[in-house]
């Protein structure tokens, strides 16, 4: 059986913010590489791959909906989007306090910015993960 | 001896086919999409106490007929 488009759109979404984040990622590391130590030029770069994302998620749900009949959410998908975020939004927690320690610890600000930056994306891929695993596999 | 985790058993398939109804019927009867009765027939997803007794009212039984509580000790 095919997947619902609720569950297409969680695969766009997982793989939409995995390009973003390769891209950025690729793009941050070889700014750092040579020495980039202030916060503006990373924040035109993440600004960039934020329109690539939400390029990718547009396109994504179009081909979703076309190729899938149109259903709203219903009380599956709900708990499976709730479980998901309820087990991965620690990791956005312990990146706050992450990023909080950095401060503390007079870290340089273009590291502590992407402490933050890289657990929320981590916390939203997880998520991501998590209802993937619970469309296939079950809950 | 070991304990296993409760599940909830039904017999949808079943009672749909006496019925001849397909998924795609018993999900528009109870208002979700065809995937999640899959999922509900091969025990990946309990259903709601709601769309349970929705369930049981489109296949025409009791919900006790239709659903069965395994309570997770080893018989």
């Amino acid at each position: 059986m095919g997947p619902s488009v609720e569950e297409k759109s969680v695969w766009v979404q997982f793989v939409g913010t995995t390009v973003a984040l390769a891209t950025y990622v690729w793009i941050a590391a070889a700014m750092y590489m040579r020495g980039v130590d202030r916060l503006e030029p990373y924040t035109a770069v993440f600004a960039i791959s934020v329109v690539w994302l939400v390029i990718i998620l547009i396109v994504g749900h179009i081909l979703a909906a076309v190729t899938g009949k149109h259903e709203d959410e219903d009380e599956r998908d709900r708990m499976i989007a709730w479980r998901s975020e309820s087990n991965s939004s620690w990791v956005l927690g312990v990146g706050v306090l992450a990023t909080l320690a950095c401060m503390v610890g007079s870290v340089p600000e273009v590291l502590t910015a992407h402490v933050l930056l890289l657990s929320l994306y981590a916390s939203q891929l997880m998520q991501y993960g998590f209802q993937i695993l619970y469309y296939r596999r079950g809950m | 001896m070991g304990k296993k985790k409760p599940k909830v058993r039904n017999r949808i398939r079943e009672l749909r086919a006496e019925c001849g109804l397909t998924q795609q019927d018993l999900a528009d009867a109870i208002g979700v999409s065809r995937q999640t009765v899959n999922a509900i027939e091969g025990e990946k997803y309990s259903p709601s106490l709601e769309a349970a007794f929705q369930i049981a009212a489109a296949l025409g039984r009791r919900l006790d007929e239709v659903f069965e509580y395994e309570d997770g000790k080893r018989r």
